[in-house]
C-alpha cells in the first residue's frame, strides 16, 4: 500500500500549496476593511427556524448602495432598508413618507420638505436633515443607479434640523415623484466608514466598498448578512418608525437562484416562498401545477418593444415601418405570454400616468401591409435591405418573438436575420449610430409613474446614443415637445400634453408597440402578497416591500 | 528529489507565469471600450472618469502600464471587479476554497475510481468485468463534463430526487464559521455533522462530473500499464516463487504501474480546471470558476486576468507537485529529468 | 527552395515520373496491408463507421434530415415542446422545430470547427516545433518553445474561454480563439520527435551531403513526424468539437438560431426536467461524434505503433 502514501502525500501538498497561497492573499494589503462579507450576527440569535423568514429567489447581481443600484434585484432590497422623503402608491400617487409634507415655490424651481422627528437610522442615531443633503449629494456626484433621475436639480440645502430645501435648475412637475429614489443614507456610519482614497477626490471612495455589503439605512429591515452571488439576508429593525402588518417576517432572505429547475425544486419543498420573474411560461406552467403554489401576474411599468432604427434604410422609410406594423402577428406573440398580457397602446405602457388610451393600435392585416409596403421606397429592392434583428441573449424568451417576427416578415417579402447579441453588446452597438442595428428588442421599464419621463428616455434626442433609444429619431420639435410636457406643472395639462405626444409618435411608427409586461411570480398560498390584490405601486423593487406582506403558514 | 531539479523547475515556472502574466495583460488592455465608464456607469459625471483615469494610470504608455499593473499583481491587488463592485483579490480569496474544495472531492474520486476499476480490469483482462469497465471508460473519456453535469442533474436530482440539484449548502442551513473556506471541512471542524451532511451531498455530482473525465482516462491508463507490466520476466518469477497474488498485484505490480497514471494526473488537472467552469455554471457552485466564467459573460476584465492567472499559478504549481510524485514513484525518471530536457 | 528539392528527387537516380510510380505502387500495398489490420480490430471500425456517418449526416444534411426546413426561418407555436414520437424522433423545442433535423445540421458546424481549427493549429504547430527543434539551444529554440510553455500554463478551455468571451460571439471567433490554445500541442509533440532525431544517422549524412535545411526540415524529418501527428489529429477532432460544444454551451459560439450541439444543450438546459429531451439528444450527438472519432483514432495509434515496431 505503500503508493497510495504517495497519492495521500500528493494530496496533502496540494493542500498545504493552497493555504499557503490563501495565506498569502489574507496578508496583502486590500484597502478595504478586513472581511466584512458576512456581518456578524448579534450574540444570541435563535436559530432561523423560531423566526419567520420571507425567501424570494432572486436575479444576482444586487447592489444594495442606494447610489449604484437601480435594477429590479437591487431596487427590492433598497426600498427594505432604506426610508424615503415621500412613498408612491398603488394609483401613481405619492404619499408622506420621511417627509410629513412639503410646500413648492410660485415659480416651481423651489421645494421645501420638513421632516418627521425621531426617526431612527439601524444604529439608532437620528435621521436629520444633514442626512437627507449628504444622500442626494453622493448620489449625484456618483452618477450611477438612479442618480441620473436628479441632473436638473441644482442643489439641496439644510433649512434647520427637521428641513431640506431643494432647488431646482428648471421647473418639473416629476422632481417630486422622483424622491421615492433618494434613499436616505446615515452620513455620520458613512463617513466613519469612507476609504480616504478613491475615485471622488475629497469624498474618497464615498463609502462605495463598505456600503456594498452594509447598510446604512433607516428602513423596516436591515442587511445581516451579505454572502456575495448567495444571498442577502435583512433583519426586521423593530426601531422603524413606520407599522409592520400583522405577520411580516421577521427575516427577508434574498436567494440568489433563477434556474428553473432549482425554483421548482425550492418552490415544492417550500424552501421559496416567492420565485423570481424571469420563470419562462414553461416553467411558470409546472410551478402552477404544484399545490399551494400560484402565479401571480402584475402589471408593471414596462413595454416590449421592436426599436427600428430610422436612419439606416429600409427602417428609415416610415411606410417599410408601417409595413412591419401591419404583418406583425400580435395576437401570436401575447399567446407565446402569460395569460393576461395585453398588447401595448402605443409608445408607453397603459399602467402609466398620462397614458393615452386611444391611440391607434396596429394588428396584423396583410393587405395593409403589401399596400404600404407598395408606398414604401424600398419596394423593388428590399431583397437587398435584409432588416436584421437583434434579441437579448440574456432573454431567452426574446428569441421566440424575433423568430416570429422573421417568419411574419417572410409572408411580405421582407428579409429578416435574426441575432442573439447579450446585452453589453447591445449597449455597445445602440451608442452610436453607425453600429445600431435595425432593430433591436428591449424591454424598457418606467422609473417614475408617468408616461412622460418614459417618452423623454424612449425617444428624446438626449437618449439617443444610448439603449433605450435605438430609433435615432434626433427630431428637435419632438423634443422641445417632451421638454414643454415635462415642465408643465399642472398635472391635467401635463397628462394632455402627453396623450398629443402619445399619437404623434404612433403616427410616426418608430418601434413595434408589442406588450405591456406582465411580471409573473410563482408564490405560495400561505403568502399574503398586497401586490397580487394590486395595492402596491408598479415602480421597480415595491412590490417586495416586506412590511406589508404577510407569512400565513 | 533532486534539488536543483525542483529549483530548475520553479525558475522556469516563474517566467512561464510572467509571460502569462504579459499575455493576459495585453489580451485585457486590446479590448474596445473604456474599462474606466464601464466601472463607474454611463451616467457618472466626466471628471470622476478623469479622476479614475489618472488613478487607475490609464494614461500611461502601456508598457508602464504593464508595470503597474504587475506591481499591483504582486501585491495581490487586481483591480476592482465590475461585477461585484469590488476588489477583485478579495473576491478571489471568497470564492477559491469552493473551487478548491471542489477539485479536491473530484480528484478523490478519479483517483479511487481509476485506481479501482484500472486493477479490476487488469486483473480479469478481456473477461465480462474487464469488458463492461472498458466500454464505461471508453464513454466517460468521450463525454464532455457539461454532459455528465446535466444527466447526472436529471437522474439523481430530478427522477430519484437523492441529491439536491444546486448549490453548496441547503436554504436555512447557516455555513460553519470560515476556517478553511471548505464547507464540508470547516463543519467537520466545529462538529457540525448536519451541515456536513448536507453540503457533502451537495457536493457529490458536481465532483463526479468533473471527476468523470479524468476517471475513465486514469482507469484506461492504469490497466495498461499493468497489462503491460503483467507480462514482464520479474512478475512471473515472483509468482514461480510462490509468492501470492494479492501481493504481486500490490508490492511488483501497482507501483510502477502507477507511474504513467500519475504522470497523466497534471493534464487530467488541466481539463478539470476547464471543465470546472461550465460545471460549477451548472451546479451554481460559487467556486472561482463560475466567478471568472460570470466575469468573461460581462467582460469583466480585471477579473477575467485575475482568475487566469490564479489559475495558471494552481496548474504550474500542481505539475510540480505531480513531477515530484513520480520522481519518488520512479528513480529513472528523476535521474532522467535531472539531467534538463 | 522548391527548385533544390526538385533536384535532389532527380539526384536520386530515378526519374521523378518513376519515383512517384513506385511510391504510389508500395503505397498503395501498405495501404491495403494497414486496412487489413484496422479493419480486424472491431472498435476502430465502430469508429471509422461513425466518423463516416457523422460526415455523411453533414454534408448531405438538407436530404437526411427530415425537417430541413426547421434551421431556417421557422416557427411552429403551436407544436412547441412536444415530446419524442414517430413525427418527431427526438422532440421538438420550445419554438417548434425538429430537434433532430437541427442536431444532423448541428454536425456541420461541429465537424466545421474540427476541420478548420485543425487545419490551421497543425501546419502551425508543426512548423514551430520542426523549427525548434532542428535549432535545439539556438534563440529559435527558446523564444518558440517559452511561448508555448506560456500557452500550456493555462487550461485551453479557460484560454479559449477568455479569448472567445473578448471578441464578438461569433463561430469565427470560437475558432480563433480554440487555434490559439491548441497550437502549442503539436509544437510540443513535433518538437520532441525532432529532437530526438536530428542525430539520427540520416539527417547527419544529409548534412554531411549538404542537403539544405529546407530538405532536411520536410523532407527528412517530416515524414517521421505523419503518423502521430496525424492520429492525434483524429483524436483532437474529438476533443476540439468538444471544446466548441463547449464555447457555444457559454453563448460564446454558433449564435442562434443556428442550430449548434452546444447552444442547443444550453437552451435545452433550462427547460430540465420536464422537456428533456431537447438538451438530452443534442448531448448525446456530441458523445457518439466524438467517441467515433476518439475510436478511429486509437486504431489509427495502434496500427502505426505496430508498424514501427
Amino acid at each position: 500500500m505503500k503508493s497510495f502514501k504517495y497519492l495521500s502525500m500528493l494530496l496533502v501538498l496540494m493542500l498545504l500549496l493552497t493555504a499557503c497561497g490563501q495565506a498569502k492573499e489574507t496578508a496583502s494589503p486590500v484597502a478595504a476593511p478586513p472581511d466584512t462579507t458576512t456581518v456578524e450576527v448579534p450574540a444570541g440569535t435563535e436559530t432561523s427556524a423560531d423566526k419567520s423568514q420571507l425567501q424570494v429567489a432572486y436575479s444576482w447581481p444586487v447592489y444594495i448602495d442606494p447610489a449604484v443600484g437601480s435594477d429590479e434585484a437591487s431596487s427590492s432590497a433598497l426600498v427594505n432598508m432604506y426610508d424615503t422623503l415621500i412613498f408612491p402608491t398603488s394609483d401613481g400617487n405619492v404619499i408622506p413618507w420621511l417627509a410629513e409634507s412639503w410646500e413648492t415655490s410660485d415659480d416651481g424651481l423651489t421645494l421645501i420638505f420638513h421632516l418627521r422627528q425621531g426617526v431612527q437610522f439601524h444604529d439608532g442615531s437620528e435621521l436629520q436633515a444633514s442626512d437627507v443633503v449628504y444622500s442626494f449629494n453622493r448620489l449625484k456626484t456618483i452618477g450611477e443607479g438612479y442618480g441620473y433621475l436628479y441632473t436638473s436639480v441644482a442643489s439641496a440645502t439644510t433649512v434647520d434640523d427637521y428641513t431640506v430645501e431643494f432647488i431646482q435648475n428648471e421647473a418639473s412637475g416629476l422632481f417630486l415623484p422622483s424622491l421615492v429614489r433618494l434613499f436616505i443614507l446615515n452620513e455620520d456610519l458613512v463617513r466613519a466608514n469612507t476609504a480616504a482614497e478613491g475615485a471622488y477626490g475629497e469624498a474618497g471612495d464615498y463609502g462605495k466598498t463598505w456600503l456594498l455589503i452594509n447598510d446604512a439605512g433607516s428602513g423596516p429591515y436591515q442587511v445581516t448578512e451579505f454572502q456575495l452571488e448567495e444571498y442577502l439576508l435583512m433583519e426586521k429593525y423593530t426601531g422603524w418608525w413606520g407599522e409592520f402588518v400583522e405577520n411580516a417576517p421577521d427575516q427577508v432572505r434574498f436567494v440568489a437562484t433563477t434556474e428553473a429547475a432549482t425554483i421548482r425544486t425550492l418552490m415544492s419543498s417550500g424552501e421559496i416562498d416567492i420565485s423570481d420573474a424571469w420563470q419562462s411560461i414553461e416553467s411558470l406552467e409546472n410551478l402552477d401545477e404544484l399545490d399551494g403554489v400560484s402565479i401571480a401576474a402584475l402589471p408593471t411599468f414596462s413595454e416590449f418593444y421592436f426599436m427600428m432604427n430610422t436612419r439606416i434604410p429600409p427602417t428609415d422609410d416610415i411606410n417599410c415601418r408601417r409595413a412591419m406594423a401591419y404583418a406583425f402577428d400580435y395576437d401570436t406573440a401575447i399567446s407565446l405570454e402569460w395569460p393576461g398580457t395585453q398588447q401595448s397602446k402605443g409608445p408607453v405602457p397603459a399602467a402609466l400616468g398620462g397614458h393615452n388610451p386611444d391611440v391607434f393600435v396596429f394588428s396584423r392585416d396583410l393587405a395593409k401591409a403589401a399596400e404600404e409596403l407598395a408606398q414604401c421606397q424600398y419596394a423593388d429592392s428590399i431583397a437587398v435591405y435584409p432588416v436584421q434583428i437583434h434579441w437579448v441573449s440574456e432573454v431567452p424568451d426574446e428569441e421566440k418573438f424575433a423568430l416570429l417576427f422573421q417568419a411574419n416578415m417572410a409572408e411580405i417579402g421582407i428579409p429578416v436575420e435574426v441575432f442573439s447579441t447579450p446585452w453589453l453588446s447591445v449597449v455597445e452597438n445602440t451608442g452610436a449610430q453607425e453600429t445600431s442595428p435595425h432593430i433591436v428588442t428591449i424591454y424598457v421599464s418606467a422609473d417614475l409613474p408617468e408616461a412622460g419621463p418614459m417618452l423623454k428616455q424612449r425617444y428624446h434626442s438626449s437618449s439617443a446614443a444610448t439603449w433605450s433609444q435605438n430609433e435615432w429619431l434626433l427630431d428637435e420639435t419632438l423634443d422641445a415637445a417632451i421638454d414643454d410636457a415635462l415642465s408643465t406643472i399642472d398635472t391635467t395639462e401635463r397628462f394632455a400634453k402627453y396623450a398629443e405626444l402619445q399619437s404623434q409618435l404612433v403616427d410616426l411608427s418608430p418601434s413595434l408597440f408589442v406588450y405591456d409586461q406582465v411580471q409573473k411570480n410563482a408564490y405560495q398560498d400561505y403568502i399574503d402578497w398586497p401586490a397580487v390584490r394590486g395595492e402596491t405601486s408598479a415602480l421597480l423593487g415595491y412590490f417586495y416591500f416586506a412590511p406589508e406582506i404577510s407569512i400565513n403558514k | 528529489m533532486s534539488v536543483i531539479f525542483l529549483a530548475k523547475r520553479l525558475v522556469h515556472s516563474v517566467f512561464v507565469l510572467l509571460g502569462l502574466s504579459i499575455v493576459i495583460f495585453l489580451i485585457a488592455r486590446i479590448v474596445p471600450g473604456d474599462p474606466v465608464r464601464l466601472a463607474v456607469g454611463a451616467r457618472a459625471p466626466q471628471w470622476v472618469v478623469d479622476n479614475m483615469r489618472e488613478h487607475m494610470h490609464l494614461n500611461e504608455p502601456l508598457h508602464i502600464q504593464y508595470g503597474y499593473w504587475l506591481r499591483d499583481a504582486l501585491q495581490g491587488d487586481f483591480g476592482i471587479s465590475l461585477v461585484t463592485r469590488r476588489g477583485v483579490a478579495k473576491d478571489i480569496r471568497e470564492f477559491l476554497p469552493a473551487t478548491f474544495e471542489l477539485a479536491l472531492y473530484s480528484l478523490f474520486i478519479s483517483v479511487t475510481g481509476a485506481l479501482s476499476f484500472g486493477i479490476i480490469s487488469a486483473r480479469y483482462k478481456d473477461r465480462w468485468a474487464d469488458n463492461v469497465i472498458r466500454i464505461f471508460s471508453y464513454l466517460g473519456v468521450v463525454t464532455p463534463s457539461f454532459v455528465f453535469a446535466i444527466i447526472f442533474l436529471l437522474i439523481f436530482a430530478f427522477v430519484l430526487d437523492w441529491l439536491p440539484a444546486i448549490g453548496r449548502l441547503s436554504n436555512g442551513l447557516t455555513l460553519p464559521p470560515r476556517v478553511t473556506g471548505m464547507v464540508t471541512i470547516d463543519a467537520l471542524l466545529i462538529g457540525d455533522f448536519n451541515v456536513f451532511w448536507d453540503a457533502f451531498k451537495h457536493i457529490i455530482m458536481p465532483a463526479l462530473s468533473l471527476a468523470m473525465g479524468s476517471m475513465a482516462q486514469e482507469a484506461r491508463i492504469t490497466r495498461a500499464s499493468m497489462a503491460d507490466n503483467l507480462t514482464k520476466d520479474y512478475i512471473a518469477s515472483a509468482r514461480a516463487l510462490g509468492v501470492s497474488e494479492s501481493l504481486v498485484m500490490r508490492r511488483f505490480l501497482l507501483k510502477p504501474s502507477l507511474i504513467p497514471t500519475v504522470s497523466i494526473l497534471g493534464l487530467d488537472f488541466a481539463a478539470g480546471m476547464g471543465n470546472a467552469f461550465l460545471v460549477e455554471l451548472i451546479f451554481n457552485w460559487p467556486g472561482l470558476s463560475r466567478y471568472g466564467m460570470n466575469a468573461m459573460l460581462s467582460k469583466d476584465l480585471n477579473a477575467i486576468s485575475a482568475v487566469i492567472l490564479t489559475f495558471g499559478v494552481v496548474f504550474v504549481v500542481v505539475n510540480i507537485c505531480v513531477d515530484i510524485v513520480v520522481g519518488q514513484l520512479d528513480p529513472r525518471i528523476r535521474l532522467s529529468t535531472a539531467k534538463g530536457d | 527552395m522548391s527548385i533544390s528539392s526538385q533536384s535532389d528527387l532527380v539526384s536520386a537516380e530515378i526519374s521523378p515520373h518513376e519515383f512517384s510510380q513506385l511510391w504510389r505502387a508500395s503505397r498503395r500495398e501498405s495501404l491495403g496491408r494497414a486496412w487489413y489490420k484496422f479493419s480486424r480490430n472491431p472498435l476502430s471500425l465502430i469508429g471509422a463507421g461513425t466518423v463516416l456517418f457523422v460526415i455523411i449526416l453533414a454534408v448531405f444534411a438538407p436530404y437526411i434530415a427530415p425537417y430541413p426546413e426547421h434551421v431556417k426561418p421557422f416557427t411552429d407555436f403551436a407544436n412547441a415542446s412536444n415530446p419524442p414520437s414517430s413525427s418527431h424522433w427526438f422532440g421538438t423545442d420550445e419554438i417548434g422545430r425538429d430537434i433532430l433535423s437541427r442536431i444532423i445540421f448541428g454536425y456541420r458546424f461541429s465537424l466545421t470547427m474540427g476541420l478548420v481549427v485543425l487545419s490551421i493549429v497543425v501546419p502551425v504547430g508543426v512548423f514551430l516545433g520542426l523549427v525548434a527543434g532542428y535549432f535545439q539551444h539556438t534563440w529559435f529554440d527558446t523564444i518558440i518553445m517559452r511561448i508555448t510553455d506560456i500557452f500550456l500554463a493555462v487550461p485551453p478551455l479557460i484560454l479559449a474561454l477568455s479569448v472567445a468571451s473578448i471578441l464578438e460571439r461569433n463561430l469565427l471567433n470560437s475558432m480563433l480563439a480554440v487555434c490559439l490554445t491548441w497550437w502549442p500541442w503539436y509544437t510540443r509533440l513535433v518538437y520532441g520527435i525532432t529532437t530526438g532525431l536530428r542525430n539520427e544517422f540520416f539527417v547527419t549524412s544529409a548534412e554531411i551531403t549538404g542537403a539544405s535545411k529546407f530538405h532536411i526540415l520536410f523532407r527528412e524529418i517530416l515524414p517521421n513526424c505523419i503518423s502521430p501527428v496525424f492520429t492525434k489529429m483524429s483524436l483532437d477532432m474529438g476533443w476540439v468539437i468538444i471544446i466548441g460544444a463547449s464555447l457555444s454551451f457559454v453563448g460564446l459560439g454558433v449564435q442562434p438560431p443556428n442550430p449548434d450541439l452546444g447552444t442547443m444543450v444550453a437552451a435545452g438546459r433550462r427547460y430540465l426536467p420536464d422537456e428533456w429531451w431537447m438538451s438530452v439528444f443534442p448531448a448525446l450527438a456530441i458523445v457518439l461524434v466524438v467517441l467515433g472519432f476518439n475510436l478511429f483514432g486509437d486504431g489509427l495509434r495502434d496500427l502505426f505503433a505496430a508498424e514501427n515496431s
